[in-house]
């Protein structure tokens, strides 16, 4: 089943007089169990892109369709919803809320749809990451390759459809980087999730089931 | 509430600090509040205590009760279901047996009626009986240890008083009643305007039977009726001072909504970037604005309240001078609306939760 599928996609921008075309009319769609990679120089459209998957910007033209839901139609405040609920989104490092624990984190999530914290589902996901032992520890804490597992963690805890990474191993040194990736990868495929990752390494795209390219605004797959 | 909480929690110093200067602003203003309620009881309670409904002046006093004087015979023109004379004069006495100026007491007499309704309870002692001797209100002996069989000599006067009782919540113009009869009355006024063949009073304090001032008839046109409210913001200086200590204290209430308002509004803006990302999450703005009101509500709540209780431990200290006094109705109004300014300065900050745009989170 295709999670994320991309119809005639595009994105300008209107800077002064001139416009700016972020991404070309783009298809595009993912399968669940599928990772993938898109890299690309600066300023090509990656992350123009994948926030557009994300719903956190609108396509000038076309469709965005999550779980054959027609995504990109709907209102900001259902987008948001929908967002919460089918979305995973991993930032670069330290975009985890600075005051709440590392199970608090999670905890979020059911705070905000008033729902009780699964104690054994935080604990089986946390051991799966390998950060059970740090539970109750702050992001300050934490080592860069901790946080990014953390931030994995919250993004597949509310078992979404779709897992967005931009640069998730951006702060990372290589082996850390490999590490995480490669959690990714396998939580993707466990969990059947739609996976897309943004990211300039290309060595850390072996774990990848396709490999996109990003160059002004056109997604082009490799070989 | 949760978040409000975990971060609060976690950022202990910065948010002790907030709290510690709400706690200095409410605790600030419910003592303020105090001394403004306390000087004003000083000036009134001893007209509260009538329980009068109304209270009959001089035409030509002006409201001024120490400008009033009337024969007590105009009693009779009154028309009411209760009546009480009253003579007002303001004088100063000292301890027989002392001389220096620090020993000198501003006081007022009031000369009433044994058999009517001013006649004031007796709380130890008891009532005047005789000529010369009076029932004087308690803070005569909290504040200047003068006690039961004490006599006084009046200034300027070859006059000793002697205190036979003592009553509660007795003050007018800020200083100590000393009830006495008529006839002694007449004669400490009577050094100001000579010996008159009639009694002169100063007032009389009316009940109606429906508590109406409207039931109440007068006959004789030298003499005017008004209702015990519209006398007592007519006590000179009552309603400048009462006005003065309301703004005051409205001021500081507004001011201590701006600051919280102000730094819940610096708290907001510095953590724009983690609200982002937890819009991006799909944390809608409704719970993101609720977190930053309930927490607003926290820091308010604690500090209002450690401010309350505060007060009133100083309050229990504070020598007996010094006219502080405790209402339960301003405490609670007080509280309640500090609490509420407060949250409603947080709304300023909703407006900026609303526009964080979660694309700033990426990148
Ligand atoms: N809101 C915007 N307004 C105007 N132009 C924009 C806006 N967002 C992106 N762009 C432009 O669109 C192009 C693509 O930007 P995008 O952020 O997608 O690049 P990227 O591939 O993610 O780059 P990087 O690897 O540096 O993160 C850039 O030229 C950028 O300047
Ligand atoms: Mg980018």
């Amino acid at each position: 089943m295709k999670l994320i599928e991309l119809k005639d996609v595009k994105k300008t921008f209107k800077d002064g007089r001139k416009t700016i075309e972020a991404l070309k009319s783009t298809n595009f769609s993912v399968e669940e169990g599928e990772f993938v990679a898109i890299i690309g120089p600066s300023g090509s459209g990656k992350s123009t892109f994948l926030t557009i998957i994300g719903g956190l910007q609108t396509p000038t033209e076309g469709k965005v369709f999550i779980k054959n839901d027609k995504f990109s139609e709907l209102e900001e405040k259902d987008r948001a919803t929908k967002r919460f609920n089918e979305i995973g989104f991993i930032l670069q490092a330290s975009n985890l809320i600075p005051f709440l624990t590392v199970k608090d984190q999670l905890r979020l999530v059911n705070k905000v749809e008033k729902s009780k914290i699964d104690d054994d589902k935080v604990e089986k996901l946390l051991s799966e990451l390998g950060i059970d032992n740090l539970m109750d520890k702050y992001p300050s804490d934490l080592s860069g390759g901790e946080k990014q597992r953390a931030a994995i963690a919250r993004a597949l805890y509310h078992d979404p459809a779709v897992i967005l990474a931009d640069e998730p191993t951006a702060s990372l040194d290589t082996d850390r980087a490999f590490e995480v990736v490669e959690i990714l990868a396998r939580e993707t495929k466990k969990k059947k999730k739609a996976t897309i990752m943004v990211t300039h390494d290309e060595r850390l795209t072996e774990y990848c089931d396709s490999v996109y390219t990003m160059r002004d605004g056109v997604l082009t797959k490799n070989q | 509430m949760f978040l409000a909480w975990q971060e609060i929690k976690y950022s202990k110093t910065r948010f002790a600090l907030i709290i510690g200067v709400v706690i200095l602003i409410s605790y600030l203003v419910f003592f303020l509040m105090g001394l403004a309620y306390g000087l004003a009881q000083e000036n009134r309670m001893s007209i509260d205590k009538w329980d009068a409904d109304g209270i009959v002046l001089a035409e030509e006093s002006n409201l001024n009760i120490n400008m009033s004087m009337f024969s007590k015979d105009q009693i009779e023109t009154i028309d009411a279901y209760e009546k009480a004379s009253l003579g007002v004069t303001s004088s100063v006495v000292q301890p027989q047996e002392k001389t220096d100026e620090e020993s000198k007491i501003n006081v007022t007499f009031f000369g009433i009626d044994k058999e009517e309704f001013i006649y004031p309870g007796v709380i130890e002692g008891e009532g005047f009986s005789e000529e010369n001797e009076v029932i004087a209100d308690i803070s005569l002996r909290d504040e200047q240890g003068i006690n039961i069989g004490d006599e006084l000599s009046l200034a300027g006067m070859d006059l000793t008083i002697k205190i036979v009782g003592f009553t509660d919540n007795a003050k007018f113009s800020v200083g100590p009643v000393l009830y006495t009869d008529h006839p002694t009355y007449q004669r400490i006024r009577a050094s100001g305007f000579g010996e008159r063949e009639d009694e002169i009073i100063s007032a009389i304090a009316v009940r109606s039977d429906s508590g109406e001032i409207s039931d109440i008839t007068l006959s004789d046109n030298e003499l005017n009726l008004y209702s015990t409210g519209e006398f007592i913001s007519n006590l000179p200086g009552y309603t400048a001072q009462v006005l003065t200590f309301g703004l005051m204290i409205g001021f500081l209430v507004l001011i201590a909504a701006m600051i919280i308002g102000i730094f819940i509004y610096v708290l907001t803006l510095q953590k724009s970037s983690m609200l982002g990302v937890m819009k991006a999450q799909g944390i809608s703005s409704k719970y993101i604005a609720k977190s930053v009101v309930g927490q607003t509500f926290l820091l308010s709540f604690i500090g209002v309240f450690t401010g309350l209780v505060l007060t009133l431990a100083t309050g229990l200290i504070l020598p007996a001078a010094v006219p502080y006094q405790n209402n339960l109705l301003f405490l609670v109004s007080i509280t309640t609306l500090l609490i509420v300014v407060a949250v409603a300065g947080a709304f300023f900050s909703v407006r900026t939760v609303v526009k964080i745009d979660p694309l700033e989170a990426i990148d």
